[in-house]
Parts: C-alpha cells; sequence; structure tokens
C-alpha cells in the first residue's frame, strides 16, 4: 500500500510533461479552426469535375447527404449537365430520382431523347461502315481509330462495358508507344467508371512500361489512377505513395476523374493513417483544412486535428471514391495519434490524456486496452489511479523465457521427428518387405 | 486381503502414504481376480487422494465406486463431500462438509489432519493460509473467516499472530507477506559444465 | 497315444533340464521350436503338465505351452482360471527367456486383455499389462502392442493415475503404426482425465501429423480432441497444419471436424454468450462425439482467456471491471475466477478486496535460483541427447539399403523433409 501511494506521488509530477500543459493549452485556442463543416458548397465542388464523373458524383451526393435541397441541388446539376451529352440512360436514372420535384424544366424530355438516340443510331452505323471499310483495306491506324470512335461512342452514351471492349481492341493495332499510352488511359478512365479496379492497376503498369514516352502529365495521371485502386483494395500504404508522389503537373488536367484537391486529401488523409513522414506542400495548399489538420497531427495539438477531421467528415463521406474509407482511416488516424501521445512518456495521466482526445476516461481505457492488446502501444494501465505505465522490457527475464520456451519447443519437435521418421521407416520397410 | 502396510500408515500417521498404499493393493487384488469391493475401504482410498490435494484421482475413484456402496456407506458419501466442494473450488463448503459428518473413529484422526483448528498441523487449512497470503492484498475478516474454517474471533487472532493489520472501521484486514529465504548452493560442476555450453557456442 | 505321451514327457524333461544358463535356453527355444506344431496340437495334453514347471525358473516352455493352451478359443468356464494362470506367470517370469520369443508373450497377454474384456473386469489387467510392459521392452523407448491395451483398462477402469505412468517416457520405437495411433489416442483421452493438456496437445498432434496414406477414424477423434484440448490449454486453435502433415489429414480431417473447427472460430471473438448458444444449438453433435465434457471446459475456459488478457493490458483494474469486460455476472464471482488463476498459477494478481482493485504483477521468476540452473543445465543435455539421436537416426537412416533404393526410385514422388531445419548447433 505504501509504495503504491508513494509511486503516484511521483507521477503527479510528471504529468506535467505530457505535452498539455498550460502553455499549449493556450496556444490551441488561438488556432482557432478555419475549417468548413459547413454543408458541401455543391456548385464549387463540381465545378472542378469534367465529364462522367461529375455526373456520378453529382449522384453519389444525391443518394448519401440525406438532406433534400442538397440532394434536389445535386441533381439539378446533373440533370443540366447530362443534357449537354448524349447519355440518355444515365439522363432517365436522374429524372427518375428528380421525381417531378424540380418543377417541369427537369422532367422527362421525351423530345431531347428521341433526338439523341436518333441521332445515336445514325452515328453508329456510320462507324460500323467505316471501320468495315477500314477492315477490308487493312489499313492498321484506320482501325485502330475506328475502334477507338467506337469506345467514344460507347463511353458518351454509358455503354461502359462497350466502350472498355472496343478502346481495348486498338491494341492489336497500336503501332506507336503514343498509341499504347492513349490506349491504356481510355481503359483505366472506363474501368474506374465501372469500380473495375484491377483492371485500372494493369492498364498503369502497361502504360508505365512506355518510360520514355510518358510525359510528366501523363505520369502524374498514372500515379493518381493506380492511387485510387489502391484506395479502394484498402492498401492506404501504397495509395498515400502513389497521391503523395503525384506531380503538381497535374494540375486540373485529370478532371474527368480526379480533382487536384482529392490528391491533397486522398494522400494526405491516407498518409496520417499510415505513413510518417508527410511531405507534398503542394496539393496540400489546394485544401487548407486538410493542411491544417495534418500539421495539427505534427505539433501534437491532437484535439485540434481530431477537430478538423469531424468537421470535415460529412463532407468526406460524400465523396466517391473515399466514402467506403472514411471509417477505416479516421480510426487508424486516431490510433496513430494515440500511440504517438504515449511515445516520449514513462507514464501518461489518463485524464489528461482523455481531455486532449476530446473522450471520457472510461472510453479512453477502452481505446488503450485494444492498442495493447494488439502490442501497438507496450504499457500497461493503472486502472485505480488513472495512470498508463510505460511497460519496460526486461530483456534479461524475457531471453530466459524465451530460450526456455524454445528448448521445450526443440525437444517437443525433435521427438515427433524421430516418431514421424520411424512410422515412415516401419511404412516401407513393410511395403518392401511385402515386395519381396 | 493384506492391510497391514494400510493399518502401518494409518497408525503412524503416515497419511501422505496412503493414496498410493491404496492404488496399490487394489490393482494387485483386482489382479487376482478377488472381488474386493464390498470390503474395500473407500472412505479411507479417497481421503487419501484429497489429502493430496489430487483431486483428478478421488474423482476417479469415486467413479468407480459401485452403487450398492454409495447406498450403504454413509461415510463414503460424506468424503466425497469434502472431495467435491474441493472440486468446485468452495473453499469454505470444504469446511461446512467435514463438521457436518460424524465421522467414524477410523478416520477421525485422518479427517482432523487435513482440517481443523491448530492450523500448522492442518494441511487444507495451511493451504487456504497461504493462498491468502499469495492472492490478497486486504481481505474481510468475514471471508478470511470463511477461507480458514473459524469463526470470526479466532480467525483475526490467529492471523493478527502471523503479522496481518486489522481496520476495526471496515472490517479488512491487511495481509503481511510471507518472505521466504531459499538456501542458494549449487554443485559447481553444473556451472562449470554451463560455462562450458558458453565457451563452445560462442567458439 | 504312447508316442504322444512319451514325447509329452521327454519335451517337459528337456524344459526342465534346459532352463539355466543362457547357452540352455537357447538350445531349449531350438528344441520348442521344432515341437512347436505337436505341442499346439496337444495342447490340453501339455496343459496338463504346466503343473511339474515352475513358470519362474521354465519361463520359456512354460510360455511355449501356455501360448499353446490359450490359442484357441476358451470357454466361459475356463475364462477366470485361464486370466489367473496368466497373470501369475507375468508376476514371476523370467525376463530373459521370455525376451527370446516375445511374439508369445505379447500373444498371451493380448489373450489376458480380452478375456478380462469379456469378464467385464478391465481392472484385472491393469497391474499384469504394466508389469509385462516392463518386462518385454527392451528400453522404455519402445512402443509394444500391449501399450495400447494397458491404456485402454486403465481408461475403462477408471485408473488414469496408473495409465499416465507410461505416459512419462519417451517414446520413439514404433513397430505398428496402428498401435501407436491407439497410444496416442488413449494416452490423450488419460492425460486429459489428469487434466495434463500440454502432454494430451502433444500425443494427439503426433496421431494427426503422423505419415497415413489413408483417413482413419482415430486420426479424426484425435483431431476433435485436439482442437478442444488447445482451446483449454493454449486458449487458442491454429487451424492451419504444419507442413509434414500427410496430404489426406490436411485435405480431410476439417472435413470431419466442422463443428469444431466452428466452435473455435467462436471461441476466438471472445463473446462468451455466442460461444454458450452455439455450444447449445450443437450439443447433440458434440454429445455423440463424446465430447460434450471437454466441449463444457473450453467455455469455462473462455473466463480464464478473457481475464488472461486483461493482465497484459492492465497493471490495477477493479473487480467489477473485470467482470464486465470477461463478461461475469458480479464482482464476487469475477473475485471467485482471478482467486482460482492465482491458485493454479496462470496469472501473478494480488486481490484488494477494501479497494474492489486487483494488481497484476509480473511473473515473479528471476531465473536467478539454483533451481533454474539445475533446470537449464538439464534441459540442455536432454536437448543435447536428443540431436544426437536425430543425427545417428539421420546417418543410419542414409546408409540403409532399402531407404536408398526407394528415394533412388521415387525421388520426385517421396521427399524425406522430415528432417528439414534441425539445427545443428545443439550437438557438442
Amino acid at each position: 500500500m505504501e509504495t503504491e501511494e508513494e509511486a503516484s506521488g511521483q507521477m503527479t509530477d510528471e504529468i506535467y510533461t505530457n505535452g498539455v500543459d498550460d502553455e499549449s493549452l493556450s496556444q490551441q485556442q488561438q488556432r482557432r479552426p478555419i475549417i468548413s463543416g459547413e454543408q458541401l458548397d455543391i456548385e464549387a465542388y463540381a465545378a472542378l469535375y469534367t465529364g462522367r464523373t461529375k455526373i456520378s458524383r453529382l449522384i453519389f451526393i444525391a443518394d448519401k447527404c440525406g438532406n433534400v435541397s442538397m440532394q434536389l441541388e445535386a441533381l439539378r446539376m446533373a440533370y443540366d449537365e447530362i443534357k449537354k451529352g448524349e447519355n440518355t440512360q444515365l439522363f432517365r436514372e436522374v429524372v427518375q430520382k428528380i421525381d417531378g420535384r424540380l418543377g417541369p424544366n427537369y422532367s422527362s424530355d421525351s423530345g431531347w431523347m428521341d433526338a439523341v438516340d436518333r441521332r445515336a443510331d445514325q452515328r453508329k452505323e456510320k462507324l460500323e461502315n467505316e471501320l468495315n471499310a477500314y477492315r477490308t483495306n487493312l489499313i492498321k491506324e484506320s482501325i485502330r481509330m475506328g475502334y477507338n470512335d467506337f469506345g467514344d461512342f460507347y463511353y458518351a452514351h454509358g455503354a461502359l462495358g462497350d466502350a472498355f471492349k472496343n478502346y481495348v481492341r486498338t491494341r492489336d493495332y497500336c503501332t506507336t508507344a503514343k498509341h499504347i499510352i492513349h490506349m491504356c488511359l481510355n481503359a483505366i478512365l472506363v474501368s474506374i467508371e465501372m469500380g473495375q479496379f484491377a483492371h485500372v492497376t494493369s492498364y498503369v503498369s502497361k502504360a508505365e512500361q512506355n518510360k520514355n514516352d510518358l510525359d510528366p502529365i501523363t505520369i502524374a495521371k498514372l500515379q493518381c489512377a493506380a492511387g485510387l485502386a489502391h484506395l479502394e483494395a484498402k492498401k492506404y500504404k501504397h495509395a498515400a505513395r502513389k497521391f503523395l508522389e503525384t506531380a503538381p503537373e497535374l494540375g486540373n488536367n485529370y478532371s474527368e476523374v480526379i480533382a487536384a484537391q482529392d490528391v491533397a486529401t486522398y494522400g494526405g488523409l491516407c498518409a496520417l493513417a499510415i505513413i510518417d513522414n508527410i511531405n507534398f506542400r503542394n496539393f496540400l495548399e489546394l485544401v487548407p483544412e486538410v493542411r491544417e489538420l495534418i500539421h495539427n497531427f505534427y505539433s501534437s495539438h491532437y484535439a485540434s486535428c481530431l477537430e478538423y477531421l469531424g468537421n470535415l467528415k460529412a463532407n468526406l463521406l460524400l465523396d466517391i471514391h473515399l466514402h467506403d474509407h472514411v471509417e477505416m482511416l479516421y480510426t487508424q488516424i486516431r490510433n496513430k495519434a494515440l500511440i504517438q501521445y504515449t511515445h516520449p512518456f514513462v507514464s501518461v495521466d489518463l485524464n489528461m490524456m482523455a481531455n486532449a482526445f476530446k473522450t471520457t476516461v472510461a472510453g479512453l481505457q477502452k481505446e488503450l486496452e485494444a492498442l495493447i492488446t494488439d502490442n501497438q502501444i507496450q504499457a500497461r494501465i493503472d486502472s485505480h489511479n488513472k495512470i498508463l505505465y510505460a511497460r519496460h522490457a526486461d530483456q534479461r527475464k524475457a531471453t530466459f523465457q524465451r530460450v526456455l520456451q524454445t528448448g521445450i519447443e526443440f525437444d517437443r519437435d525433435v521427438r515427433g521427428m524421430l516418431l514421424r521418421a520411424n512410422l515412415l521407416k516401419h511404412d516401407f520397410n513393410l511395403k518392401a518387405s511385402r515386395k519381396i | 486381503m493384506d492391510f497391514s502396510q494400510l493399518t502401518d500408515a494409518m497408525a503412524s500417521r503416515s497419511y501422505d502414504k496412503v493414496a498410493d498404499i491404496c492404488d496399490q493393493l487394489m490393482l494387485q487384488i483386482a489382479s487376482q481376480g478377488v472381488a474386493f469391493q464390498d470390503e474395500w475401504p473407500y472412505a479411507v482410498h479417497l481421503l487419501g487422494h484429497i489429502y493430496l490435494n489430487d483431486l483428478n484421482s478421488a474423482r476417479f475413484l469415486w467413479k468407480s465406486v459401485p452403487l450398492s456402496i454409495k447406498e450403504s456407506h454413509p461415510e463414503v458419501c460424506a468424503v466425497w463431500k469434502i472431495g467435491q466442494q474441493l472440486w468446485i473450488r468452495n473453499y469454505a463448503g470444504v469446511y461446512d462438509s467435514i463438521r457436518s459428518f460424524n465421522w467414524s473413529a477410523e478416520i477421525q484422526d485422518f479427517i482432523a489432519s487435513f482440517s481443523g483448528k491448530f492450523l500448522l498441523t492442518k494441511k487444507y487449512t495451511r493451504r487456504m493460509l497461504e493462498l491468502l497470503m499469495s492472492a490478497y492484498s486486504t481481505i474481510s475478516i468475514q471471508d478470511t473467516a470463511l477461507f480458514l474454517g473459524m469463526n470470526e474471533n479466532d480467525a483475526t487472532n490467529y492471523v493478527m499472530q502471523q503479522g496481518w493489520n486489522v481496520d476495526a472501521a471496515s472490517q479488512m484486514l491487511t495481509v503481511k507477506k510471507q518472505v521466504t529465504v531459499t538456501e542458494q548452493k549449487i554443485d559447481p560442476s553444473k556451472l562449470q559444465r554451463l560455462t562450458e555450453y558458453v565457451f563452445h557456442l560462442e567458439h | 497315444m504312447n508316442l504322444n505321451a512319451n514325447s509329452v514327457d521327454s519335451l517337459v524333461a528337456e524344459i526342465q533340464g534346459f532352463s539355466g544358463s543362457s547357452q540352455d535356453v537357447n538350445h531349449l527355444n531350438n528344441l520348442l521350436k521344432q515341437s512347436e506344431d505337436v505341442i499346439r496340437s496337444q495342447a490340453a495334453t501339455f496343459a496338463s503338465c504346466l503343473t511339474q514347471l515352475d513358470p519362474s525358473i521354465h519361463s520359456l516352455g512354460y510360455l511355449y505351452i501356455l501360448e499353446a493352451c490359450t490359442a484357441g478359443p476358451i470357454p466361459e468356464a475356463q475364462a477366470n482360471e485361464l486370466v489367473l494362470s496368466v497373470v501369475r506367470f507375468i508376476d514371476v517370469c523370467s525376463v530373459a527367456q521370455i525376451r527370446l520369443v516375445p511374439d508369445k508373450f505379447i500373444s498371451i497377454c493380448k489373450r489376458l486383455h480380452e478375456q478380462v474384456m469379456i469378464l467385464g473386469a478391465p481392472m484385472r489387467a491393469v497391474a499384469p499389462l504394466l508389469t509385462a510392459i516392463r518386462k518385454i521392452q527392451p528400453s522404455s523407448e519402445h512402443l509394444t502392442p500391449l501399450h495400447p491395451d494397458f491404456l485402454q483398462v486403465c481408461l475403462l477402469s477408471k485408473c488414469y493415475k496408473t495409465g499416465y505412468s507410461i505416459l512419462e517416457d519417451d517414446v520413439y520405437e514404433v513397430d505398428q503404426p496402428r498401435d501407436f495411433f491407439l497410444y496416442c489416442y488413449y494416452g490423450g483421452m488419460i492425460c486429459i482425465g489428469q487434466k495434463r493438456f500440454a502432454k494430451a496437445l502433444e500425443l494427439f498432434h503426433n496421431v494427426v501429423t503422423a505419415p497415413m496414406s489413408s483417413m482413419n477414424a482415430i486420426a479424426v477423434e484425435a483431431y476433435k480432441k485436439y482442437i478442444l484440448v488447445s482451446l483449454i490449454h493454449l486458449r487458442q486453435f491454429s487451424a492451419t497444419f504444419p507442413k509434414y502433415t500427410s496430404s489426406v489429414a490436411q485435405r480431410n480431417l476439417k472435413n470431419f471436424s466442422q463443428p469444431y473447427i466452428e466452435l473455435a472460430n467462436s471461441y476466438s471473438t471472445g463473446n462468451i454468450s455466442e460461444l454458450e448458444a452455439f455450444v447449445v444449438a450443437n450439443q447433440e453433435k458434440f454429445e455423440n462425439g463424446n465430447n460434450l465434457g471437454l466441449v463444457k471446459q473450453v467455455v469455462s475456459s473462455m473466463y480464464k482467456r478473457n481475464i488472461q488478457r486483461l493482465t497484459q493490458t492492465y497493471l490495477t483494474l477493479s473487480l467489477q471491471d473485470i467482470a464486465n469486460t470477461a463478461q461475469i455476472s458480479t464482482a464476487k464471482e469475477a473475485e471467485m475466477h482471478v482467486l482460482e488463476m492465482i491458485e493454479d498459477g496462470e496469472i501473478y494478481a494480488t486481490i484488494n478486496q477494501k479497494d474492489g482493485m486487483v494488481r497484476f504483477l509480473e511473473d515473479p521468476e528471476e531465473y536467478k535460483t539454483c533451481e533454474m540452473i539445475e533446470h537449464i543445465d538439464s534441459s540442455i543435455s536432454r536437448i543435447m541427447k536428443l540431436s544426437k539421436k536425430l543425427t545417428t537416426m539421420d546417418e543410419s537412416m542414409a546408409c540403409d539399403p532399402l531407404y536408398l533404393s526407394k528415394v533412388g526410385r521415387e525421388r520426385q514422388r517421396f521427399d524425406f523433409d522430415d528432417f528439414d531445419g534441425v539445427p545443428q548447433k545443439f550437438n557438442l
């Protein structure tokens, strides 16, 4: 009993070295969040993208936001965007989702649809005739163009599977590395739309084989595509690497897939969850919230970092690619913060730590318990005094334990080996004697 | 059946030998094809295992006792009752089952050496005291009394002689840990051999 | 008939005359071998002259005749008498003499085993079979065909402790795989009864990983018990087989043990109510496999598993928190679980009733005592002996013409990777 009290007396001295002393608290208060916790500005968001991804992203927001006015806003913009293209099927879908709620201007425009479909039939017929002609004449380059046109045609009309097939078919008629890269980029684009990320990975590596013919922008595009594929596969470490490597030349050149802001957000969050050192200022400047939260993380202002993350969450959940990964990335970032917080200390006051992480002591205790069980933190919790103590490995004891354990295992394994060898010997002695 | 070895062991209070003697004897008699069950000293045999805290053997022996004997020999059942309490680790229940039976003259002394008032000579009570010392830093007077099978006064007095402290307000006892000093003496040839292993591994 | 009577008399005379020196006994063995058919055909006549022989002096001759007498079917009325004479013989026979004809000795012991089973008195064979094993074994490393019989009668007569006594020997020499399988299986069951779970695991593991070319029921039952004991003892189960496991076993065992595999999966979640529900739903399957008792032990080991995990995480924890985390209904019950684990040496902790707290401690072993040094010393010398044994075996195998011709013939098909990864370092 006495020794326990002595120990806890010492503790209170050390607690002040916990990083959350008075000074840093006041610093934290100055650093009031600039955060965009507000509702997503859909118009600004949509302006970052072009083509089909813009529509897909708007529809995704409409599906997930759970807020009628926001939903209608997204659908209205999607409707307008589709009207600029030729995808009547997607048009029908959106009209059905709007369900007359945006007035007569946003209803099923059958005149427009008929006209588009009619034009499509004509165009298809023309493309077929052309392609047949090229094929009979065996002009490689023309055949490639023919298939490519078909790919474009199907893509525009939303027949993604057919588009993919035609783009890939151009492969046999590619004569230069540029052609191959072009084919790969098309295949990647369609595959991303289809959610076929295994294809994305394979076409990215196919394109990257032609190193000498890749310009910086294409390289950046391929890195983004690869990053997305890794993200989908929950390989956050690889995803982070790819996004972090992406060169600033990307700019808004890949808006049919990804915005530069996304590179910052996706890359920043993945990196924060997994990797230690984040250095890609160029992109981070585009999303100050992410920049701030990463900065807070590394200067040990976890409460502020977590606050930023909390505020961003609703909007991140509306992102078509990030949606499925937000929870997992957040858990990992939080765990990393918890680990990093405890790392330098011999003992940590749980009340203070709970404060820094905006949680209760009981909740924190559960989180720490899981991390210790998982061997991510080497410490033990004094639940009575609410203090976390670092666990100092006793090398000598551990060595003895390991040696004795190894001895026991060796003993058991060798005996097993001898037995099995004897059984085998018996087995083939028997077979041999039967043969004789 | 020649019980002389067993009788000697009982007479000289070598109770730790009883289980082995009975086991051997039983197998020997069985191999001679003698129907021994009706005359077998099951109560003593069971208690022999329990005395050594070999509950597995006690339980298997109990399982092999013919039903007719279980029905006609209440003392055998009463001994097993003790084993059962130990098996389910009803620490206090052990004392109850000992007290609640009027033991025959034959085994009265055997039972008494297992548990009773004068701790140092009582196998089970001593074991319980050691358990309390290793497992508790503070424990209520009430629980201590249950574990030791005494009334609260006797229990308190006894553990205070062992150096424990009592907090009258909370009715709690603070346990005094036992410091055991064992003599450390090693055969020098063993050290020599270990040195050679290390030498061999390093060169 | 006269001739026969003569030959009986002369044989008895020879037995009496040549039971002295080892030379004599060898000579007698040759004579008896030549007369084997006569003895067998006239077993009844020979039986009557057993009274003229002393089993402790004329063991060899006595054994020939006794074996012949017990070879045929035994009428119920004579069973008891037969058992008694075999038991008497086992007790007093000369080790040197019976080892000349081990097959005959084993054969009469097998008859003994069979007869006590028919008589419903397995305990009668426990002591004799143990004596018989010790007498016929060239060394304690040899498994005899009597081992499984002995363990079986021990199980049936509930003499677990006696059965366990032979399991402490390290067995390497095996003649019949079937004996070995049964030895491990019965042995494992004895160990379970004695709560020697580590040894039980080792024995079941031996069965599961033994070389086999077709599936057998013993291996399946052993695997089920292996899963359960692994959960009870190690509080976890790894479903991956070591690479030396036969492919038949790797392919089939899991299919035959589905509810057990599922039980292990449920166990790994740490959720007691889920585990209990699973056990209730599958009770019949476990009951049919005669494993319900073990399954119940698995369930109660879950509390210990959960408490044990807490010791890795906490220095102090309230009894109430322990109860909550380990899904125990009251703090008092949690205290009893902790106490039980302290008593069994499974955790190091002290309970503070005043504050309702438990303080978990590190293993107090300092590895400084004489006992520890002696333990380490003996472990090292034991391991060195094992290593030498392994090397010797490796060498003798490498020189074995049968093995070499086999490896030469079937190099592609047969890979002797049993010897992979043997550290040579231990050969001092």
